[in-house]
């Protein structure tokens, strides 16, 4: 496809600085302590707000010449996803992930309307300590980002005195831009873009990490009256966002342990398109702009979602096909139908189901209203277990394959029942996080903070994972062991153990002969369906206790690879150290059909029954999207998607050759991207074990 | 029912024609191209696909083979396709692959229930079914039937052929075929004949013909350099395609050598011509030359 161009030079050329990784090199490692900053004997939440007071008056600011967007979150700390406080030695505070605040109302009241809130719940005087004490913490990390915007207007001053002409006219449009906001509510599409950078980077600066939600929503209508009124053009707008997305990449490069997940984009999650709370497609200029941007300049540094339904325009599922089929996983879809549905099934108010966004990888939840964490069960370990293959079990005999069935489910039950007298307890840490209660619908209400169930919605999600793979495996069972009786139940357990030593081919005979999930054959998908459905039935029968919503998702996350120790070799023919399934994508190398049929096994699925959701993560050779039919098909793929009831979907497109290029030379390949599933990572800066399960995913043509 | 000799069914075909497409591979041919990218298209009947390095020397096949054409020594496989009687019991009991059958019988009705689990795709993105080959003539009541048994189920249906077939058999699938996808191997009278065994006056006929019934096509034409990367091959591509009425485009297929790795596995021999690929410079330059005279590209 012809390169298009839009953006200035002078874009480009800040890009570039960007994604060199110069920025993240050059975060501040700096020791900051409440020791003698902080008064003794003061409650939790104040001390938190301590720490975020001495985070907003040392942090370095550092404004660039010639950005038009401000606010770098420029300690080291912060990037390691640590609150970069310390006391009597060790960081005071857990930072909090996995959610997106509620911008989009902070970003309608400005930090003073939440100040207003909060003076107005306290005049009802009936608070407890905790509740009082949460909102004066609150009022003190209100003043802190204060402080930090006095600060960049301070900076910006001093600038403006020693600067050039060039420069210096960037500067004062920039410090005119923040004199306001974020303070006050923006009044133009420049001021909105910018505030809302202050309000998420401040959260970043400080060691949270959340997704922004729903940008296009909320800028959308400011771009229109700015065009309507003629205060800015398209393309000026364009290059607005072209510095928020450039902005993005200020911790690129950073070279932090992120362990498996590589750099892993620090779960800045964005979510374009789709319907509002009235039902009304919000898609506007804002999210047209958007993929002009991340397709001209290629950053994946905020890995997007889009959401798609029967009723998207035409032209966007062009561009989003388009997009996609340039590589580096930038966008990825939802199927708000799907969604939606699920969420009101669960027990959401329709408006509030529609306003979903994501955790920051793909998990569902409602944007400033949610506190999220999951709780991860091994579906597929439950099943060796079972059977006796996993660590510390030995073999049992099962007469039918419904006894089997029978006692798997039963110690799946076993487990479900675990995990809901866990989510019974403490949320989360139970700790304060004063800084992000602030953004959560209800905390000031309530005068709880967000790990103490003060959220609207405080959600335990269990997540099951190897729900495939259990299915696989059952689906060859009662095949093999059951129906056909070519071998028994305890020469195979035994031959698991063994990882498939001495039965080779056995093994090959189900590599070769059985088709499993993945493969639009309907044995296999019945068997998944069942194995599926039964894990709903069961975490079904606790949706909400104790002031805690349990919606079930499917997902390993990358798990699969830590968890091939306990599993041992599977029944559908994979060696112990093979690792399998991801999500609910087919296990590598199973779907050996095409990505239609991929997605129709998956599909196949009662996927409006999972509200918190579940990935189906494909990869697909460049040939197969080159030229215009190319990107036609894909544009089939993500429409046919929709009409098969698809949840979440995310496509790759790349070789193999490059990956493994990219292996042999990681210095000829630093700008590479790939995602993973919710979110996207530099391929070099995954451990070799992640490359490879990048790698052993099915290449489709 | 009739059955027919399927050797592949492909899905999310991309380059088969408009859209999500389903390309139907039938086996047998008419031609015999010195070039061809699918050997194991071109006889008409079930073969062996042999490849030594997934054998796990299990000896079934030595087993059940009654005519002593598969041997393992010393844990080396040796397969006689001398002795082999073709009666394909070996490929039935191996596990690993090592043997298989190229080719499967299958019913119209078979091949049009996998077609239409696509069905969704096609929809979505105005696809459909390609068959393929191999020449699908040459299947050519099996053809007929999977076209009309197509339209029935409103799916969209593309040919692909070399057009050397009798004009009353394209009439008589003329109307269930929405686009054919014509082969213009070269327009050299001579070299034709010598390369693929035929004479390409008919196919051109053909052609015209097909368009004079107001049926699309697109031009496929295989670029071998060395052999019809000619100025004058191109021009008369040029000059087919400007005298066409309902010819969407052309489109370049550049040779490349799969096919011998394919031919070995069927121990076929054919000469890998690595000579015969043509440069990315050559193709680019061949298809500004088509542009230059105004003809549509299909990429």
């Amino acid at each position: 496809m012809e390169k298009v161009r839009r953006l200035s030079d002078f874009t480009h050329k800040l890009n570039k600085t960007a994604l060199s990784g110069k920025r993240g090199k050059g975060l501040t490692d700096l020791e900051i302590t409440l020791d003698g900053n902080c008064p003794q004997n003061i409650s939790e939440e104040l001390e938190y707000a301590y720490c975020i007071k001495l985070i907003a008056e040392n942090a370095p600011i550092r404004i660039l010449p010639g950005e038009k967007i401000i606010g770098s979150a420029t300690l080291k700390q912060s990037a390691y996803h640590k609150i970069p406080v310390m006391k009597d030695g060790k960081i005071r505070f857990p930072s909090v992930s996995h959610l997106t605040l509620g911008f989009d109302f902070a970003l309608k009241m400005g930090y003073n309307g939440l100040l207003k809130d909060i003076e107005e719940r306290k005049l009802k005087n009936d608070l407890d300590e905790k509740g009082s004490n949460l909102l004066n913490a609150m009022k003190m990390c209100i003043e802190a980002a204060n402080t930090w915007h006095q600060r960049h207007v301070e900076a910006l001053q001093e600038l403006i005195k020693n600067s050039r002409a060039v420069e210096k006219c960037n500067y004062e449009a920039v410090l005119k831009n923040i004199e306001h906001i974020p303070e006050k509510p923006p009044s133009s599409f420049y001021e909105a873009a910018q505030s809302l950078y202050f309000m998420f980077s401040f959260q970043r600066l400080c060691g949270n990490w959340s997704g922004i939600g729903r940008i296009d929503e909320m800028l959308g209508g400011f771009l229109k009256k700015d065009l309507k009124e003629g205060k800015v053009s398209l393309s000026e707008a364009r290059e607005i966002l072209a510095h928020f997305w450039i902005k993005g990449c200020d911790w690129l490069g950073f070279e932090g342990s992120q362990g498996g997940s590589g750099d892993a984009m620090f779960y800045q999650n964005i979510i374009l398109g789709g319907i509002n709370a009235e039902g009304k497609d919000i898609t506007n200029e804002v999210t047209y702009l958007i993929l002009d941007v991340v397709e001209e300049l290629k950053i994946n540094e905020f890995p997007i979602a889009v959401r798609l339904s029967s009723k998207s325009p035409e032209k966007l599922i062009r561009r989003v096909a388009e997009v996609q089929s340039l590589g580096g996983g930038i966008l990825a879809v939802y199927n708000e139908e799907t969604v939606i549905k699920a969420l009101v099934k669960f027990g959401y108010p329709l408006k509030i189901a529609r306003s979903f966004a994501n955790d920051g990888c793909w998990e569902i939840l409602i944007p400033g209203k949610t506190a999220f964490i999951y709780f991860p069960i091994d579906v597929f370990l439950i099943l060796q277990k079972t059977l006796g293959v996993a660590e510390k079990t030995t073999a049992k005999k099962y007469g039918s394959f419904e006894k089997l069935y029978g006692a798997y489910k039963k110690n799946l039950s076993i487990a479900i029942d675990s995990f809901n007298r866990i989510a019974d307890k403490d949320f989360a840490s139970g700790k304060p996080a004063t800084l992000i209660s602030l953004l959560i619908k209800d905390c000031i209400r309530k005068g709880r903070g967000y790990n103490e169930r003060g959220a609207r919605y405080t959600v335990f999600s269990p997540h099951a994972g190897g729900l495939q793979d259990a299915g696989n495996s059952l689906h060859v069972i009662k095949s093999l062991v059951y129906d056909k009786k070519t071998v028994k139940l305890s020469g195979l357990v035994r031959a698991l153990k063994n990882n498939w030593e001495g039965e080779e081919q056995l093994r090959q005979h189900i590599l070769n002969s059985m088709e499993l999930y993945g493969n639009d054959s309907k044995p296999a998908d019945t068997m998944v369906k069942r194995v599926l459905d039964d894990f709903l039935q069961l975490t079904g029968k606790v949706k909400e206790r104790k002031g805690v919503l349990r919606p079930p998702g499917i997902s390993t996350f990358g798990r699969e690879i830590e968890w091939r120790e306990k599993r041992k070799a599977s029944a559908h023919g994979y060696r112990q150290e093979t690792p399998l399934a991801i999500n609910f994508s087919p296990t590598p190398g199973s779907d050996k059909n095409s990505i239609t049929a991929v997605i129709k096994s998956y599909c196949f699925m009662d996927l409006k029954r999972l509200p918190n959701g579940t990935a189906l993560d494909l990869k697909l050779h460049p040939t197969s999207v080159k030229g215009k039919n190319g990107v036609a098909a894909l544009e089939g793929v993500l429409k046919a998607f929709v009409k098969l009831k698809g949840f979440f979907m995310h496509i790759n497109v790349i070789d193999n050759k490059t990956l493994l290029d990219a292996q042999k030379h990681p210095e000829k390949y630093r700008g590479l991207s790939v995602r993973i599933s919710g979110w996207s990572a530099r391929f070099v800066t995954l451990n070799k074990e992640w490359q490879q399960m990048i790698i052993n995913r099915t290449l489709h043509k | 029912m009739k059955k027919g000799l399927v050797f592949d069914i492909q899905k999310y075909c991309t380059h088969d024609g408009p859209g999500i497409r389903t390309t139907v591979f039938l086996k047998g041919c008419n031609l015999n191209c010195a070039w061809c990218h699918n050997p194991e298209s071109i006889k008409k009947i079930i073969e062996i696909y042999f490849t030594p390095e997934k054998c796990i020397n299990c000896g079934n096949c030595v087993a059940v083979c009654e005519n002593g054409a598969h041997l393992i020594k010393k844990g080396k496989h040796f397969y006689s396709r001398k002795k082999c009687t073709l009666c394909l019991k070996c490929a039935g009991v191996c596990d690993s692959k090592a043997v298989e059958c190229v080719g499967k019988e299958m019913t119209s009705n078979e091949v049009i229930k996998k077609v239409k689990e696509d069905f969704e795709f096609y929809e979505a993105s105005g696809g459909g079914l390609t068959l393929s080959g191999g020449e699908p003539f040459s299947q050519f009541e099996f053809t007929l039937e999977l076209l009309k048994k197509a339209h029935a189920e409103r799916i969209n249906t593309c040919v692909e052929t070399n057009g050397a077939v009798e004009k009353s058999r394209l009439a008589a699938v003329l109307p269930y075929v929405d686009l054919f996808l014509y082969d213009i191997k070269d327009t050299g009278t001579k070299r034709h004949k010598y390369f693929t065994g035929a004479a390409c006056d008919r196919i051109l006929e053909n052609l015209k013909f097909v368009d004079s019934k107001g049926k699309q096509t697109i031009l496929r034409c295989l670029m071998i350099k060395g052999v019809n990367l000619t100025a004058k091959h191109l021009a008369n591509i040029a000059n087919i395609y400007m005298h066409l009425k309902h010819c969407k485009g052309v489109e370049l297929l550049p040779y490349h050598p799969y096919g011998t790795s394919k031919a070995e596995k069927l121990g076929a021999s054919r000469k890998k011509n690595t000579r015969w690929i043509p440069s990315e410079t050559k193709l680019q330059r061949a298809k500004q030359l088509l542009l230059k005279k105004k003809v549509e590209m299909i990429e």
